[in-house]
């Protein structure tokens, strides 16, 4: 009998919007809702019979059902108020707790849904600055909705938990700046000894994003007012569409430093149809709403004197909420906080819901066994035919690891083959750093292209590198160990990249070009080899178009010709022998075409195979 | 007496052996062991390793599959620019407003071909029930209609399929003598849908 694994979650209970995770492989992953959303509106309608309507769905009707639906039943946890409806002709009154389990409840099931299994046990945030009956009131809730709540948390202390702040081994203080769609939030927590400990809290409860689509709405009905005499103030289809147009406004202006709103046909007059057409700068925006976010940072000057804190004391900021996005918001907040790390790489929309699912898996006993693994900091490669760089393993890979690749020999009867092995993100190995070479000998002659030699790559957990070639015809090998690929500082790596950033346009030319040039080569060899192999079933006249053709292309290859002039002449030739292989198959000569591509390849990478380059002495 | 020392040293010196000889069985097991673990616990790495990086190769071939899917929608799309300039080119060189017009709508027939080859599809709500899955109230009012029909669409509903793209935008009727049912004091006074 096998034993199931349960599944434990973690659930960001929203005023407006909820949003569930949970860690697989040790990492906190989204678990999306019924309807395929990331985050499902903390909404509930309860319709006449017995149906209850949450989310989404719920939102959509909840101005028709005015009288049965609720929005931000948050704010109500730990009071005594009810939600008073009929139904079915009795009078009904949900607790705060009813309502949210309703909420819990669709997360539940639908979590069971994404991952296949039973959901029973959950670990569900709530603001710093809940009291124990809230608190208490948004366990029950849990309790109600079938779920065992394994632990009440902080929404601060879990976005702290999802950035991993807590395995930092230091003590630290740490602001979370949470900025969402309708409410805002500072909290100072201390951490030690993986204990995080809310030091201040204090925020505004009616101030967010949506203050700031309206200051947006607002500009643009001023605007139509004034260009067209219009109100739209009172046009209901109109001011949906401005408020779409907003909401992408402002997103867009988060990326981008102006703004398009162009709204034709948004309404009519006796003069004809009414266009709106606006442009919003970034500027204009942050001149909008300047208000607001001096705002935000008079509540954080406040928490931080509440804590006894200056902002020197902050060594972290987390920023939360769809708001942290603003440009603004992220400049001003690091101009406060200049001793502090700003960390806002997380969906800040979702930061809270996977910190939480980092806390049930602890509880769980389930990141116990998680191992941060290494990653590769940069590529590693081996130097092929015309001193490319080929990657076998690409940099972020995680260790320990071990690709393969083959390989094969570029001239006719070469004996040997050098493994060059370098470490970097260009496309010439000259560019990377070198890390070793050696040689594999004694390889039975043979035409190019025809000995299969498989290079793997093997990085221990040491992150100790192994580079082995073999010759698969003879199963004769030769490696080397290489010791310092990870003994990179940040700097170096850094440098290394940026330089590969630098270069890429000039790099990828480069290595264009000598993949043209050994496609060429490739293609000479082969054109050669079919015309002798068919010997007189080429009529004298092809005979004569392809070895003119192959004779350009040996003058082009020779004088360095330009990357186009030498691709025109690889087509040429190309099609010139296509044709003859062509009609020598069609004459019944089977194994007449031009040699193709050898060798196999093992990496399952790419599908065809490169050829290391041949050492002249 | 010697003899019996002897033989007592005998007895006592097999035990020894056969302890010696259980303990170094022991320590060799206990390093099979150990060399076995050690050799499961580099496996438990290697397969998760393996699985962080096919994880990382998902989220690659997931944003490649993206970016080409968005290509093609967009491919679609500078068909009906191509078309629209084309128009606007012509409009402009000889000025006939007639031809201008049948070119739009020739554009626009394009344009819904295109849609529908994708299975896109727009709704008309109006006059229809009021069905969450397919509809967003913007107003409601009291009205000689029945409860949840929907009096006037505001921006119709799009569809692919099966799948709601967007839903269309209506008014929708409360009923002729509506009463408030729910508690006025609750979490449904008007701004409240406010985080």
């Amino acid at each position: 009998m096998a034993e199931t694994k349960e599944r434990v979650i973690g659930i960001d209970l929203g005023t407006t919007n909820s949003c569930a995770a949970m860690v697989r492989g040790g990492r906190p992953e989204i678990i999306p809702n019924a309807e395929g959303e990331r985050v499902t509106p903390s909404v509930v309608v309860f319709s006449d019979g017995d149906e209850v309507l949450v989310g989404q769905l719920a939102k959509r009707q909840s101005l028709l059902s005015a009288d049965r639906a609720v929005l931000s039943v948050k704010r109500k946890m730990g009071t005594d108020w009810r939600f008073n409806v009929s139904r079915d002709g009795k009078q009904e009154a949900y607790t705060p707790e009813q309502v949210s389990a309703y909420v819990l409840q669709k997360i539940k099931r639908d979590a069971e849904d994404f991952l296949g299994g039973e959901v029973n046990r959950a670990v569900i945030t709530v603001p710093a600055y809940f009291n124990n009956l809230q608190r208490q009131a948004t366990k029950d809730a849990g309790k109600i909705a079938g779920l065992e709540v394994l632990r009440i948390i902080n929404e601060p202390t879990a976005a702290s938990l999802a950035y991993g702040l807590d395995r930092q081994q230091q003590e630290q203080t740490i602001l979370v700046y949470d900025f969402g769609g309708g409410t805002f939030d500072a909290s100072i927590l201390d951490l030690g000894e993986g204990v995080f400990e809310v030091v201040a809290s204090d925020g505004d409860t009616e101030l967010g994003g949506d203050d700031i689509d309206q200051r947006i709405i607002d500009w643009l009905v001023d605007e139509f007012r004034s260009e067209t005499g219009i109100d739209l103030g009172q046009d209901v289809a109109a001011l949906q569409r401005l408020r779409d147009a907003a909401e992408g406004a402002k997103k867009e202006l988060s990326s981008r430093m102006e703004a398009k709103i162009s709204l034709p046909y948004l309404t009519a007059d006796a003069t004809g149809p009414k266009h709106l057409e606006k442009t919003l700068t970034r500027a204009r925006l942050e001149g909008m709403i300047e208000d607001i976010i001096q705002r935000t940072m008079n509540i954080v000057d406040n928490t931080l004197e509440a804590a006894k804190k200056s902002p020197e004391d902050i060594h972290q900021v987390v920023l939360v909420g769809g708001s942290t996005r603003i440009p603004k918001v992220q400049e001003l907040v690091s101009q406060r906080f200049t001793k502090g790390q700003v960390n806002r790489d997380i969906n800040p929309d979702e930061v809270v819901a996977l910190g939480a699912a980092v806390q049930a898996a602890i509880l769980a006993g389930e990141m116990d066994e998680v191992v941060l693994l290494d990653v590769t900091p940069l590529t590693l490669s081996i130097e092929t035919l015309g001193g490319v760089a080929t990657p076998i393993i690409e940099r972020n890979t995680t260790i320990p690891v071990e690709r393969s690749k083959t390989f094969t020999t570029a001239e006719d009867y070469q004996a040997q083959v050098e493994i060059h092995v370098v470490q970097g993100e260009r496309k010439m190995a000259q560019d990377n750093k070198s890390l070793g070479r050696f040689v594999l000998s004694d390889i039975p002659p043979a035409p190019r292209g025809t000995p299969q030699i498989d290079v793997t790559f093997s990085i221990n957990t040491d992150g100790i590198l192994e580079v082995t070639a073999k010759d698969k015809g003879t199963g004769k090998s030769s490696s080397i160990t290489i010791k310092e690929t990870s003994r990179l500082s940040q700097e170096e790596i850094e440098r290394m990249r940026n330089e590969a950033e630098e270069h890429a346009e000039e790099d990828r030319r480069r290595a264009e070009e000598v993949e043209a040039r050994n496609e060429a080569d490739q293609l000479i060899y082969t054109a050669e080899k079919t015309l002798s192999d068919l010997g007189d079933k080429v009529p004298s006249a092809k005979r004569g178009e392809i070895e003119t053709a192959i004779r350009d292309l040996k003058q082009k290859l020779e004088s360095r010709a330009e990357l186009s002039s030498l691709r025109s002449s690889i087509d040429t030739l190309k099609r010139a022998a296509g044709e003859v292989a062509q009609a020598a198959y069609s004459q019944g000569g089977e194994e007449a075409g031009p040699g193709g591509e050898q060798g196999g390849d093992q990496g399952g990478e790419d599908q065809g195979s490169d050829y290391i380059d041949y050492e002249k002495e | 007496m010697s003899h019996h020392e002897y033989s007592g040293e005998e007895e006592k010196q097999q035990p020894q052996e056969e302890g010696q000889q259980q303990g170094e069985d022991l320590q060799a097991r206990i390093e099979e062991k150990e060399q076995e673990n050690q050799e499961l616990r580099d496996k438990l790495l290697r397969v998760r390793a393996d699985f962080e990086n096919y994880r990382k190769q998902v989220e690659r071939n997931t944003e490649e599959l993206v970016r080409r899917v968005s290509d093609q929608e967009v491919l679609d799309l500078v068909e009906v620019y191509d078309s629209m300039e084309a128009a606007f080119r012509a409009y402009r060189r000889l000025e006939d407003a007639q031809a201008f017009v049948e070119g739009m709508e020739r554009i626009f027939a394009q344009l819904a071909e295109m849609l529908e080859r994708k299975g896109c599809r727009s709704f008309c709500a109006q006059g229809d029930k009021f069905d969450p899955t397919r509809h967003e109230v913007l107003i409601a009012t009291e009205s000689p209609e029945e409860r949840d029909t929907i009096l006037e669409e505001f921006e119709r509903g799009w569809c692919r399929g099966e799948r709601v793209l967007r839903t269309s935008k209506v008014k929708a009727s409360l009923g002729p003598e509506h009463k408030t049912g729910g508690d006025t004091h609750g979490g449904n006074e008007g701004k409240s849908n406010r985080d």
